[in-house]
């Protein structure tokens, strides 16, 4: 049945919809990195010396280091001087008070991606901090959030009005020399969010960070720090896009969060970076480094992904649980199509007592991508009772594509448990057969089926969130019928 | 209703049938009988569209029109239904959504309009219950971890659903205890009317007792051997196909 | 960073001259290759979990000389390596029509010319590196060729005796060439005598023509003193059939790579391997299976069964390129860790570049299970007896499916001792 698979195949063809530029003057650096470079950012932002020594022992770690190599995904070298390390809209006077200060050029690029800020079309509950390149532009809901207790604001801000903090916990989960991309980041952080949900509190609302890369050769490196104390709970949101653009662009994010006892954080992600053309041209090299740290006993931290987007994919949400009866889950849908890479899944890391994790990874490829899922689960010796469960799901549209599973499992305690599956499919011809047999388009009948096999993942999102990813793969199989 | 005139079909280059003739009336039931490999399935499959399927030779219309110049998906809308001997699993696609996008794409294409989820929930409970089928099959995957009978009744549901012109039912009796085959023969009785015509596919008369055909045929080689009237499958079940000279082990046990 | 360290030139060192020529010239261009080649380290990726096991130290760097009595024998039809030559006083080679043991030594010009041009052809070199130090050290070799339709009446045991009398290396090397619609079953049974410091560095390759169809036995049960580093390549053309059972008990270090190629339509694999470590044992295996042509199934079933402080390694890989469509492949590796302070890895791989396939793949870690231990306990059974059944529950199906009677026997007493050893009494 040939002909279905070609109509699969014509079913995944789309269209990038944020791929518009927005123009608007910038104060942007030149090119290039060395540590005046980084002293000049550092100033822009105000930041306390504590901030700028840190930043610059990172940058002297990075120089020493290696790029990473092991990673299933081919790309030429990045030529990291011919980057420029800050962008920003031009401002009138330091950092809007308020929305109405806030360049109306901005609102509107916010407003097409579906993201309002206005006070009167705010998102219904969901606190939103829009970061534009390299600052955050605006923040919504402060006032209720600050009658909370809770502190919801950029990370620039947070350095400066929570030095304490941002001194205690930032570098904590991911230490300036972990890997390359952080040591990276870690030099030459731009923005993104701090988060501080104080003890007992259950954070009102979602919160979520909108990021947006919108300047030409910039990178990205936003930088986020999510605290939650004893007792509380949060649900926080991340969505990014970014222009169509022939040239490669660079976000090297890091994500740190922290769970103490009995706290919870529910962290999703919805990322739909431009991922580069039909031929693999263009699109944003996506090479993140999140880890939660379940320090406390009874806490939670539950990573949950949808990927579309980025021509180049290198991500490792991951938990250390280290308090007992912490727990880690991680629920990811990778779609990769044309000429699209992803080498992305988890590190579950059990220190603690009956620690237990859940992994669930849901992998499409189509056209002539290549979708891996990577993953760590670690019991240490200490890791009595603790449990594992993973289940690596790959779903092939085409017969160009690629779909591999490179799963590390270790265990140094005898009562430790994991138990790892993995399938390989393809939307079958009998089952494009039964649902046009009943009258169903082969499109609705593709999405269909592709949203049933992510359906595990799509339930672990926040409602607003969940509609957004359905319709995000639907768009992914928009096209005509060949 | 349903004309077929000398077709032919191959698969992986292989003739399955080699020259088919049957005319079908709107109110009728007939039933095509046959040994194993005699090219039931393939006929079935032929008048539905499956691509896996090349039409060689002949001509089919459905009230004049033909068939065999539509889509799957168009000969669905147009009436055809096709009951399948093993129903495919969808995991993940519950039952409620694959059925709804289906009876909206059926709506949509008479110019209807389409129904809310709280509508078709209620018909769809209501449907269930005439096969028998748990309302809470409705949540789960599309024939995710049903069994054999289970799958079948829910082929007969979706019959009952989308109200076809021709429902053509493949080996519906296979693989179902005495009881589960009275609930499916039920819910095909309940789709008998004037202006449908049911096509049912058995290798066993058995399903005969249940829902009475007006006319019987046999098929074997290819074509249509014999035809008749419900006496027929009777001496079939009696004589075997022995006596209308076709070998047929599983009839002869 | 100070520079990793290499293989030293000790292991280099040119062994003896006895062979024909066209296979003196592949071992020196092996040798040349081997220079300067970079020990792996934690960092590398297919010794990650087992470089720290792996001592390269020159006091192993000789060739074991082959002088000695070899203590094995076998039943039936057996060739006896010490150290990796064949001693053919202790060998009792089968005479069966079609079919020929020969030691490279023995080969003409022109047969040599055609080994040399085969040998490392089933396997992927860069993968096995190190073990591919064989090529480069052979002293000797076995050639079995099976000519079309020729069956072996009876398995052919190989024992590869490493005579530790001295410290050094034993470099065994065999190559089976089954040509089309010809059958046989190898039992390879790996040995050591001596107390002094040693390795074994071996490597036996089949090719199989169409419909050829091999079993292959593999017992690694040399002394503790005896490192084993080997590899095992195996080719299969259109509707072959290779099925393996390998049976490994630790040791200092353990190492065995398998890697099979199913290059022609409708061949299949089936590999089954059970492992056990106790003590401060190590134990690694890598298995690869290439689908290459479509219509290929591969079946793989790993047990490993880690005691004490005891280290157990799994890595299966399972490779389908992108014309293997239809192709079927299952791995499955369960493991057993006993006690804490033991440690099990295990990575199932899969890489997939073709869509209309059947690929799974499942991996467990865990203990005995209690209600099942409390069960047999209930029923009178004492808890260290529970223990031992349960134990060996857990690898009985696959050493039954052993297909030659006496070798199964071998297993399940050298397992059984295994167990007591295990579980003493407290």
């Amino acid at each position: 049945m040939a002909t279905t698979d070609k109509e699969v195949k014509e079913l995944i063809k789309r269209e990038y919809e944020h791929g518009f530029v927005t123009e608007i003057e910038s104060d942007t650096f030149e090119p290039g990195l060395n540590e005046d470079v980084i002293r000049r950012l550092s100033e822009i932002k105000q930041e306390p010396e504590f901030m700028l020594e840190w930043r610059l022992k990172a940058y002297r770690r990075w120089l020493e280091m290696e790029e990473p190599e092991w990673a299933h995904v081919d790309f030429p070298k990045v030529d990291y001087n011919s980057i420029s390390y800050y962008s920003a809209p031009k401002k009138k006077e330091d950092m809007p008070q308020s929305l109405d200060e806030v360049d109306p050029e901005l609102l509107k690029t916010y407003e097409k991606l579906g993201i309002p800020l206005h006070e009167r079309a705010k998102l219904a509950g969901v606190a939103v901090d829009a970061v534009f390149d390299s600052v955050s532009v605006a923040t919504t809901f402060k006032e209720p959030l600050e009658k909370a207790g809770v502190i919801f604001c950029p990370i620039s801000e947070a350095v400066q009005k929570y030095p304490e903090l941002v001194k205690k916990y930032l570098g904590s989960v991911v230490p300036a020399g972990d890997n390359y991309f952080a040591a990276l980041n870690s030099a030459v952080f731009s923005d993104g969010s701090f988060v501080y949900i104080p003890k007992g509190v259950r954070c009102p609302m979602e919160l979520s960070t909108y990021f947006r890369i919108n300047a030409a050769n910039t990178g990205q490196f936003e930088r986020t720090l999510i605290v939650a104390e004893e007792g509380s709970y949060v649900s926080y949101l991340e969505g990014c896009t970014a222009p169509m653009r022939d040239e490669n662009q660079l976000h090297a994010a890091v994500v740190e969060l922290v769970a103490l006892d009995d706290a919870q954080i529910k962290y999703s992600t919805v990322q739909n970076w431009y991922p580069g053309d039909e031929n693999g041209k263009g699109g944003i090299y996506n090479f993140v480094t999140k880890r939660g740290a379940c320090i406390g006993k009874n806490s939670k931290i539950s990573w949950t992904q949808v990927e579309t987007g980025s021509a180049i994919t290198w991500k490792y949400p991951s938990c250390v649980l280290r308090g007992e009866n912490s727990v880690g889950e991680f629920y990811s849908v990778a779609l990769t199509h044309n000429y699209q890479q992803a080498d992305t899944g988890t590190k579950m890391i059990h220190l603690g007592k009956n620690t237990r994790s859940t992994i669930i990874s849901k992998g499409i490829s189509a056209g002539r991508s290549s979708n891996a899922y990577r993953g760590l689960v670690k019991f240490g010796p200490g890791a009595e009772g603790a449990r594992n469960f993973t289940q690596c799901d790959s779903l092939l549209i085409g017969d160009r594509c690629g779909a591999h599973t490179f799963p590390y499992i270790e265990s140094k305690n005898k009562s430790a448990i994991v138990e790892h599956e993995a399938t390989t499919s393809k939307v079958s011809d009998e089952q494009m057969f039964l649902c046009r047999q009943r009258g169903i388009d082969p499109e609705q009948a593709v999405s269909m089926i592709v949203n049933g096999f992510c359906k595990e993942v799509f339930k672990e999102l926040p409602m607003e969130f969940a509609v957004e990813a359905g319709k995000l793969l639907e768009v992914s199989l928009e096209g005509s019928v060949g | 209703m349903l004309s077929i005139k000398n077709l032919h079909a191959s698969v992986e280059g292989k003739e399955i049938l080699k020259g088919i003739n049957l005319e079908i009336k709107a109110g009728e039931v007939h039933a095509i009988m046959g040994p194993n490999g005699s090219g039931k399935s393939t006929l079935s499959q032929v008048l539905a569209g499956n691509e896996a399927f090349e039409v060689t030779e002949g001509e089919v219309t459905l009230n004049g029109d033909n068939l065999l110049e539509l889509e799957t998906e168009e000969r669905a809308r147009e009436g055809i239904f096709l009951a399948f001997q093993y129903p495919v699993e969808i995991p993940g696609v519950s039952n409620l959504q694959f059925l709804r996008t289906a009876v909206n794409a059926m709506r949509k294409h008479k110019g209807e309009p389409e129904m809310n989820a709280a509508e078709f929930m209620k018909l769809a409970r209501e449907v269930s219950k005439q096969v028998d089928l748990d309302p809470a099959f409705l949540k789960r995957g599309v024939n995710e971890g049903f069994s054999g009978g289970e799958k079948k009744r829910n082929e007969i549901m979706q019959a009952l659903l989308l109200q076809p012109k021709l429902a053509i039912l493949d080996e519906t009796d296979s693989g179902l205890d005495i009881d589960a085959l009275k609930v499916v023969s039920d819910g095909v009785n309940a789709l008998r009317s004037a202006d449908r015509a049911i096509l049912m596919v058995t290798h066993y008369q058995r399903l005969l007792n249940h829902i009475v055909p007006d006319h019987v045929h046999v098929l074997a080689g290819g074509k249509i051997i014999k035809s008749g009237g419900r006496e027929l499958a009777l001496e079939l079940e009696e004589r075997g196909y022995g006596w209308l000279g076709i070998k047929d082990e599983v009839a002869a046990q | 960073m100070k520079p990793a360290p290499t293989l030293s030139s000790a292991f280099l060192q040119p062994p003896g001259q006895t062979l024909p020529a066209a296979l003196l010239a592949l071992r020196q261009q092996r040798g040349t290759a081997l220079a300067d080649l970079p020990l792996p380290t934690r960092k590398t990726e297919n010794w990650k979990y087992s470089s720290k096991y792996l001592k390269l130290t020159d006091e192993i760097a000789a060739t074991l000389p082959v002088s000695g009595t070899p203590a094995a024998a076998a039943p039936g039809y057996c060739a006896v390596l010490r150290n990796g030559v064949l001693v053919s006083d202790a060998s009792n080679l089968p005479a069966v029509a079609g079919i020929r043991v020969r030691r490279f030594s023995e080969l003409s010009d022109d047969e040599a010319a055609t080994l040399a041009q085969r040998l490392d052809g089933t396997l992927d070199r860069q993968a096995v590196q190190l073990a591919g130090l064989n090529s480069a050290r052979f002293e000797d070799g076995l050639l079995i060729t099976l000519e079309p339709e020729a069956v072996l009446d009876q398995p052919l045991f190989i024992i590869h005796e490493t005579g530790a009398e001295s410290s050094g290396s034993a470099f065994p090397r065999i190559y089976v060439d089954a040509a089309r619609h010809s059958k046989a079953t190898i039992v390879e049974e790996y040995t050591s005598s001596g107390t002094a410091v040693a390795m074994t560095n071996t490597v036996t390759e089949f090719t199989l023509g169409d419909g050829a169809s091999i079993t292959s036995v593999r017992l690694a049960m040399e002394e503790q003193n005896v490192q084993h580093l080997g590899a095992t390549g195996v080719r299969l053309l259109d509707n072959a059939r290779f099925e393996s059972h390998c049976v490994g008990f630790g040791g200092p270090l353990r190492r065995h790579d398998l890697q099979v190629r199913l290059e022609g339509p409708g061949a299949e694999c089936k590999l089954n391997g059970v492992v056990v470590t106790q003590g401060k044992q190590h134990y690694d295996n890598h298995t690869t299976i290439e689908h290459i042509a479509p219509h290929c199934n591969s079946e793989e079933t790993y047990r490993n069964i880690a005691a004490g402080e005891s280290h157990a390694v799994f890595n299966g890989r399972i490779h389908i390129h992108q014309d293997a469509q239809k192709s079927n492949a299952d791995m499955n590796n369960k493991n057993l860790l006993l006690n804490n302070g033991a440690e099990i890895d295990t990575k199932p791989e899969l890489e997939i570049y073709a869509d209309d396939v059947k690929c799974a793949h499942g991996a467990t870690i865990g203990q005995l299970d209690e209600t099942s231990l409390f069960y047999l306990v209930s029923r009178g059974i004492g808890r260290r007896d529970a223990n031992v059944l349960l134990t060996m529950a857990f690898i009985n199906e696959l050493v039954d499916q052993i297909p030659v009677e006496a070798v199964k026997e071998t297993a399940q007493a050298r397992l059984s001792d295994f167990f007591d050893q295990t579980f003493q009494e407290a």
